[in-house]
Parts: structure tokens; C-alpha cells; sequence
């Protein structure tokens, strides 16, 4: 009851607006999740797991496989961590027909990475073994890039939904250099994005909260 | 200072405003629990509940209490009538900054 009769005080148009604004600002960024666990921990998961299949194929002295089985265990993780970042957040309070809605983009995620498991294993043995590499890399970025600017799309936050076009570029530029180039674009380009992208939101949240 | 007479005097507060914008936020047929709209809003679980009353009886929120598993959960929401007062106000106020 502190604050009430100041909070009683009439505004100014211009504050009144200025307070919207904020507040609906706030409201968007805080149902958004905390971006350390949203966005950096997929950012990590890039820049390890590809940084590792970079260094198998421009130095040779990791496996293919130990390069894989960096990078898909990190992206499982980043996709736990980011799910129960949203889970845990304000989201998470919230009920009703939102909620139905993350629940069936969760389900895509899902079902987007089974599709790329069935491919993968199908095709994979018929491919030399960089192409086969690079096969998995574009196949699970492409889940990652079209699955972003559909939450985008969604949520109607362009910002997810311009970091999914990123992605997608890189990924459709790796696809056609090679293995090599691929792997280095995925980690420093969308690794290291999402990685800084995370970082700046959480500070400016931090800023704002 | 005195409110422009166009304005809802009930939204017109900025606690309260500040709630119905952030219950707006949430989009049409979503509902926020108590606790989580109170850390939304950075206020007090007291503070809150007044207000909530307030825009309760103007029909603008509807609070539903009921149970999750066990424990008893409060969930707030703009009612219909709540969304269109609040669409309203700030139409009100972009007219009064020229700004439609």
C-alpha cells in the first residue's frame, strides 16, 4: 500500500504513452525468457560443435565422428536448456491459448529433428564421409533457421525471426562451399551470433528490469 | 494535474495501467498466474491485489481461482470489455498527441 497514492498520480499524454511502451516492452522481453539460456546456449552449442568439425576437416586431427558427437549432444542440450528457460519464465505463468502454441512448436522441434535422424541415417552411408558431415550439418541448421522464423512469425518478434534468415543464408552459402566452409560459417557465424545476440538482450533486459 | 476528461479514470493511474497493459500484452485468451503477473509488474502482492479489485469491479480483469494438481492457483485476464477500454484509452491518448 507504499506506493499507492503516488501511483494515483494522473500522467501526461506523453508519459502515458511513454509508459506503454515500456511496459509492453518489458512484457515482451520477460515472455521471451531469459536470452542467456535462450540464445547463448545455442550460440555455445554451434560454436563448439561446428568449431570441432571445422578442425576435423581443415586439420584432420579429430574423427568426423568425434566432431558429431560433440556437436549433437550440445545441440540437445541447448534445446533442453532453451525449452526450460521458456518453461521457467514468465511464459511459464502464463495459460490459455499461448501456451497450445508452444506446446505444438516444441512438438515441431521435435519431429523436424526425427525427420532429419531417419534422413541422415538413410542417406548418410551412400555419401563420402566430409559430404555425408555436411549432410547432417545443413540438414539440422535448416530445422534450426526455418523453425526460428516460424516462431518469428509466431510470436511476432522480428528479431527471432531475422537471426532464422541469418541461418538460413550461412547455411545455404555452407551448402554450396563444401564441408569445410560450412562448418566454419555455422560456428563463428551463427554460433558466435547467438552467442553475442544472447548477451546483448540479457544486458539490456538487465538495463530495463 | 487533472485527467483529460476523454480518459477512463479507472486506467488513468499508473499502476493500473501498467497492469492492463501488461495483461494486454499477454494476447486475447491467455491468462496470467498471480505470482507471475506480480513479478512482471515488480509490485507488491498487496498493492497488486488493490488494483486488481478496482479493475474487477469496472468488468476490465476477471480473476479465476482453481487448482493446479493440488495447489490453488489465481489466474488474472483482461475480459473482453477490459481490452476494448483498454484499446480505446490509448487511442484517446494518441489523439491528444496528434499522433493518428
Amino acid at each position: 500500500m507504499d506506493r499507492l497514492e503516488d501511483d494515483e498520480r494522473p500522467l501526461s499524454p506523453e508519459e502515458t504513452l511513454r509508459l506503454i511502451e515500456e511496459q509492453q516492452a518489458r512484457t515482451s522481453m520477460r515472455l521471451g525468457g531469459d536470452p542467456l539460456m535462450i540464445y547463448t546456449s545455442w550460440g555455445v552449442a554451434w560454436l563448439a560443435g561446428f568449431g570441432a568439425l571445422f578442425v576435423h576437416y581443415a586439420y584432420g586431427s579429430i574423427t568426423q565422428n568425434m566432431a558429431l558427437a560433440v556437436l549433437f549432444p550440445l545441440m540437445i542440450l541447448a534445446m533442453a536448456i532453451s525449452s526450460f528457460a521458456q518453461r521457467k519464465g514468465a511464459a511459464g505463468q502464463v495459460r490459455g491459448e499461448s501456451s497450445v502454441r508452444g506446446t505444438m512448436y516444441g512438438f515441431a522441434w521435435a519431429f523436424g529433428f526425427a525427420c532429419m535422424g531417419a534422413l541422415g541415417t538413410r542417406l548418410s552411408p551412400l555419401l563420402p564421409p566430409d559430404e555425408s558431415g555436411l549432410l547432417w550439418g545443413v540438414m539440422s541448421m535448416t530445422i534450426v533457421a526455418v523453425l526460428y522464423m516460424a516462431g518469428g512469425a509466431i510470436w511476432r518478434v522480428p528479431m527471432m525471426f531475422f537471426l532464422g534468415a541469418g541461418v538460413a543464408v550461412l547455411n545455404v552459402i555452407g551448402a554450396v562451399g563444401g564441408p569445410g566452409l560450412h562448418a566454419l560459417l555455422m560456428s563463428v557465424g551463427a554460433g558466435g551470433g547467438f552467442a553475442v545476440v544472447g548477451v546483448v538482450q540479457w544486458w539490456r533486459q538487465r538495463d530495463r528490469a | 494535474m487533472t485527467a483529460p476528461r476523454d480518459l477512463d479514470p479507472v486506467i488513468h493511474a499508473q499502476a493500473r495501467l501498467r497492469v492492463m497493459t501488461t495483461l494486454n500484452a499477454l494476447g486475447e485468451e491467455n491468462q496470467i498466474t498471480f505470482p507471475g503477473l506480480k513479478d512482471l509488474l515488480g509490485m507488491t502482492a498487496g498493492n497488486l491485489s488493490v488494483h486488481l479489485t478496482k479493475l474487477e469491479e469496472a468488468g476490465y480483469v476477471e480473476i479465476v481461482k482453481t487448482h493446479r494438481v493440488r495447489t490453488p492457483v489465481t489466474y488474472v485476464a483482461l475480459t473482453r470489455q477490459g481490452r476494448r477500454a483498454f484499446e480505446d484509452y490509448t487511442a484517446a491518448i494518441r489523439e491528444l498527441l496528434d499522433l493518428t
